[in-house]
């Protein structure tokens, strides 16, 4: 036996008969630990098995062995690598995406506008390599997709009324609808997947005019390669030397833009399990607080009897970590629910679903992180054990009153513990974030820093409304009714956690309104506050030869108001910024984008709502004069690259060299598009170059579908887009996002209803003989009800209040300063979060109080 | 032997100050059975709490064996108290969660092989200390379980256990009857006169106080008779 140690098997056997004769009390902290545990579980078991999946279904998910995804048809040199290769023995295929309109025609009535529609043009004898497109009626593809017909997604027909052997228009061409697309294995891994799906064969597609050089079109080249003689990484080496630019992607990795969305997500919900998780440990923490002042007297014996600090701190250590796995235990079982819950919520993200095994790895971490922010919240609580004197035991009137507030500042231990805990924090916000170590650092500090700021100022507001409230109570002024004033003088109960229960609830009410308003506020900013003029619809893909007729379009419609703006456009890839080639420029993160070929656009003057910062933009008279190209760079680029007027910069477009001097840095206030264009060239520059062109326009919301109507049948290669079709497919998406948020914040909420409840059962034997002595005064049952309401009901009301203000703020924040948004005060959404904080406080306070209330009071008198 | 020089103990409570202790000067030599006396409030348990390291004097020494423990930290002071001191409580002070035989047993989980066992008598010998207590066929009820006398005897075996040379004793009849009263002391007595140790206790009874070698009494802070 060790000299002078306390046996870990003692210290258990102490703690463990502690929890068995508080049973209630620690089962309500198991509960308030399990939900956070539960949220994390599910979250990471769920982005586990997600990421599984991608990888055994890599091939499927991509049709193909390996992919290279472009947005321009392949030149002369790199059709020739793709021939290569396919000599070898591979086999390719080639899969076109694009968007436009198609329309029902006479099908659907003389008034249905034409519908924006993704587009996907394949080879029907060879695709998919791998999995099944699943058709309704059932049939090959190659027999289904003629050159006159499509296949459709179902919510197309259900949008235009339609049915299969219907006739509709796309582009050039009519076409007749054969089948169903029911399941499509590659789906997730396209691209442009804006709006129902159109699947018709590449010669279909030919026969749309819809594809022209400069339109906008993602090519996705599959390969199925031949096991005997292709080994893929060299493949893989030979066609990125070809398609610089090209996602390319193989089947031995996860498709890298679902797995980057998807580790987004985890990370993101991943972190706000652990707020569920922490406020969870801070109701450990009070429940462990008032253990601990209940067993003074017992840690006093044991520090007479020689026991060190730590040995009675190992006793509660180990009741803190029987108690934390306990809820560990309990949240996993919690994160099975959540697992098979989260595919319903994201259906609309992903269109497949991860078979929702239990992932062991995701539960052993989820139970590590509960139970090291369990004891890192308890820590305070453990380490008062130092403080408590053992003649505690002889004299307990002589006991210090505690110590005085300048000298509490000034002890060292309590900022260490907090310190402790901070970084603590950090680094399990950092272990959940991944990525990087400098990105898991970042969000690390971001996440422990507002944790701490949210927390310091919800306990103190927390703390300084219920000194409010006190003082209130005092005040002789108001003759409050007895019943009343018992009830708010139950919140300051010895024991009772009400600061610990403001919080939790506080923090769970603010997280769930604050998701709630941003997603309000962001989407009502975005349909009330639109300018007048701002553009509402815009026409894409307008060739040179359409762009005349376009104008004149939209010259002569009266729906339209003001003056339409057409902006031409090609896709450019920068190449040298005065002399140094791109690939040598330290680009990292968003500014890799600069590599890759970009949309650039001519104007013959300063465009509108624009600010020159440095130099001066042409005008048609001066730009006559220029004997070389000259170019204006938005505020940003220019910072970012280096650039200044006098700069020369060196393009690529559509093969051919450009270069031009810079004429002007400048900045657009407005979101417009074409507003932001990091590079507008002198006109002439891009003489010659198959440029497309957008336009933009103001009308009449009602005169939409009439306009859509008119330039359909005068232009059907012409994709014209509702802004409102745009919104609503905004609102799908935050709709989308906010119901995950508000699902895994929703635990936070139940959180705090554990503490509130715990905090009950850690006051019952108060609250018991409390009731017996009112019950032998003579108050009756529905008397003492009253008075315990009225002490949940405040709780609850204040949890609320405190929760919608920080909301409120916390949402404005937010909205100004990170989405340029109105600032904005939404009284109904806070009204509703405090009634049914009061609501859930008051039910659950009751349920946890109701076995109270049943108690004889002769019984409770007897026993005492 | 316990030594005490120009002890002083000033609580505040909050309000005000109180001196407790006003400079007590004495020595308690080994094996001696000293009784301290005096009325409520004259000082008594916070000089037997002083000389047993519960807590720290305002100022003086306390000298425990030789060893000075007036300004010794609290774990320090644990491991004297842990091999030096056995304590006998008026209110039994047994950890409510652990039987009786564990109750005596746990002095010496917390300090080990201190004062000679060899460390695998420990169960052993608590078993007989309740046998010296009568309690051997109670060893595995709770404290709950035990009458107030029975709950008494358990926390002397307790203090036996580690046979720590200095036993002391708060009002250890205070809440018992008369008989159950009588019948503990002659068992501290007993026991430690056959273990050897030197003994204070603290008492209001005149009659327990004459059974001791010494009577010391405590009025207001100071010493006002050592008989």
């Amino acid at each position: 036996m060790n000299k002078s140690s306390l046996p870990w098997r003692t210290a258990a056997k102490i703690a463990i008969r502690e929890i068995a004769a508080s049973k209630s009390k620690f089962v309500f902290i198991a509960l308030a630990l399990s939900v956070g545990v539960g949220s994390l579980a599910g979250v990471r078991g769920f982005g586990r098995s997600f990421r599984a999946m991608l990888l055994s279904e890599a091939r499927t998910l991509m049709a193909a062995d390996l992919s290279v995804r472009v947005f321009e048809l392949p030149t002369a040199e790199q059709t020739q690598v793709m021939d290569r290769i396919v000599a070898q023995g591979a086999r390719r295929t080639q899969i076109s995406e694009t968007v436009s309109m198609l329309s029902a025609g006479l099908s659907a009535g003389p008034d249905a506008p034409p519908v924006l529609v993704s587009i996907k043009a394949v080879d029907p004898a060879v695709y998919p390599f791998y999995g099944q497109l699943g058709l309704l009626p059932p049939g090959r593809l190659s027999e289904v997709l003629r050159p006159d017909t499509i296949a459709v997604s179902s919510d197309l027909l259900i949008r235009l009324d339609l049915k299969t052997g219907d006739r509709v228009r796309l582009g050039n061409q009519e076409f007749r609808i054969a089948a169903v697309v029911d399941t499509e294995p590659d789906r997730m891994a396209g691209s442009l997947n804006v709006g129902p799906r159109v699947l018709l064969s590449r010669e279909a597609l030919d026969n749309t005019g819809l594809i022209k050089p400069g339109s906008r079109s993602a090519q996705r080249h599959l390969f199925r390669l031949d096991p005997a003689r292709q080994e893929v990484e060299a493949v893989r080496k030979e066609l990125k030397a070809a398609f610089s630019d090209a996602l390319i992607t193989d089947f031995r990795e996860t498709h890298p833009l679902i797995t980057r969305g998807l580790n987004r997500s985890e990370r993101f919900l991943s972190l706000i399990s652990l707020i569920a998780l922490i406020i969870g440990a801070l109701g450990v923490a009070a429940t462990m607080h008032s253990h601990l002042q209940q067993r003074l007297d017992s840690i006093a014996i044991l520090k007479c009897l020689g026991a060190r600090t730590h040995q009675i701190v190992r006793i509660y250590l180990a009741q803190t970590l029987v108690v934390g796995l306990a809820g560990g235990l309990l949240g996993c079982v919690v994160g099975i629910g959540v697992q098979a819950v989260f595919p319903l919520l994201i259906e609309k993200f992903f269109a497949i679903r991860p078979s929702t095994h239990w992932d062991a790895l995701a539960a052993l971490e989820a139970i590590t992180v509960g139970l090291l922010t369990a004891i890192l919240f308890t820590l305070p609580a453990l380490l008062s054990v130092q403080r408590i004197r053992p003649s505690v035991i002889l004299r307990r009137d002589h006991e210090s009153s505690g110590d005085a507030w300048s000298k509490r500042w000034r002890a060292p231990a309590p900022w260490i513990t907090g310190l402790i805990i901070a970084l603590g924090i950090a680094a399990l916000a950092a272990w959940l974030a991944g990525g990087s170590l400098a990105d898991a650092t970042k969000t690390a500090g971001i996440f422990a820093g507002g944790l701490l700021v949210s927390l310091l100022l919800m306990g103190g507001v927390s703390w300084g409304l219920l000194r409010g409230l006190k003082l209130f109570l005092r005040n002789p002024v108001w003759k409050l009714p007895s019943t009343l004033r018992h009830g708010i003088a139950n919140i300051y109960r010895p024991g009772n956690q009400a600061q610990a229960v403001l919080v939790s609830l506080g923090v769970g009410v603010m997280f769930t309104l604050t998701v709630f308003l941003i997603q309000r506020g962001l989407l009502q900013q975005m349909l009330a506050s639109a300018p007048p003029n701002m553009p509402n619809v815009f026409l894409l893909n307008i060739t040179g030869r359409e762009r005349d007729g376009v104008e004149e379009l939209l010259r002569s419609r009266k729906e339209v108001q003001g003056k339409p703006e057409v902006v031409a456009t090609i896709a450019a890839r920068l190449r040298t910024v005065n002399g140094a080639a791109v690939e040598n420029l330290k680009l990292e993160g968003p500014l890799r984008r600069f590599r890759q070929a970009r949309a650039v656009s001519q104007s013959a003057e300063a465009r509108p709502q624009t600010e020159v910062v440095q130099g001066a933009w042409w005008t048609p008279e001066s730009a006559r004069a220029f004997r070389e190209n000259h170019v204006c760079v938005i505020e940003d680029t220019a910072k970012s690259l280096s650039v200044k007027p006098g700069s020369r910069l060196e393009w690529t477009v559509g093969g051919k060299p450009i270069q031009a001097v810079v004429a002007c840095v400048y900045k657009s206030e407005e979101v417009r598009m074409g507003g932001n264009m990091d590079f507008v060239f002198s006109t002439g520059s891009l003489e010659g170059l198959p440029l497309q062109y957008f336009a933009a326009a103001r009308m009449r919301p009602a005169s939409v579908a009439s306009f859509q109507r008119a330039s359909f049948a005068r232009f059907p290669s012409v994709t014209v887009i509702n802004g409102a079709d745009v919104l609503e497919i905004v609102q799908q998406v935050v709709d989308q996002i906010a119901l995950v948020v508000r699902f895994i914040s929703l635990f936070s909420i139940l959180a705090g209803i554990i503490i509130l409840a715990s905090s009950v059962a850690a006051t019952r034997f108060r609250r018991v003989k409390e009731v017996a002595i009112l019950k032998t005064l003579g108050a009756s049952r529905r008397r003492v009800m009253a008075t315990f309401s009225v002490e949940f009901l405040v709780l609850g009301l204040t949890a609320g209040l405190l929760g919608s203000a920080l909301a409120t703020g916390f949402a404005n924040l937010l909205l100004v300063s990170l989405m340029d948004a109105k600032s904005r005060f939404d009284l109904l959404p806070n009204v509703v979060a405090v009634a049914l904080s009061a609501i859930i406080a008051t039910v659950s306070g009751w349920l946890a109080s109701y076995r109270i209330l049943k108690q004889k009071p002769l019984e409770v008198l007897r026993g005492e | 032997m316990i030594e005490v020089r120009q002890l002083t103990k000033t609580a505040d409570t909050g309000t005000h100050r109180v001196e407790i202790l006003k400079g007590i000067n004495l020595i308690i030599p080994r094996g001696q059975f000293a009784a301290i006396m005096g009325p409520s409030g004259s000082g008594k348990s916070t000089l037997l709490g002083l000389m047993a390291g519960l807590d720290s004097p305002t100022s003086g020494q306390v000298i425990l064996d030789g060893v000075e423990i007036s300004g010794m930290e609290e774990d320090q002071l644990a491991a004297i108290r842990g091999r030096k001191v056995g304590f006998v409580f008026q209110s039994y002070q047994l950890i409510p969660t652990l039987t009786a035989e564990e109750n005596v047993l746990l002095p010496f989980d917390l300090n080990g092989s201190a004062n000679g066992n060899d460390g695998s008598d420990g169960p052993k010998r608590a078993l007989e200390l309740l046998e010296a207590v009568g309690l051997s066929e109670r060893g595995d009820h709770y404290p709950v379980q035990l009458s107030g006398g029975e709950q008494q005897r358990v926390a002397l075996a307790r203090a036996f256990m580690v046979r720590p040379p200095i036993l002391m004793a708060d009002e250890p009849t205070g809440n018992l009857d008369s008989a159950n009263g009588s019948h503990v002391l002659d068992l501290l007595i007993e026991m430690n006169r056959r273990e050897q140790t030197t003994l204070v206790l603290v008492t209001h009874d005149k009659e327990l106080a004459a059974r001791a070698d010494r009577c010391i009494t405590l009025q207001d802070g100071r010493i006002c008779s050592d008989e």
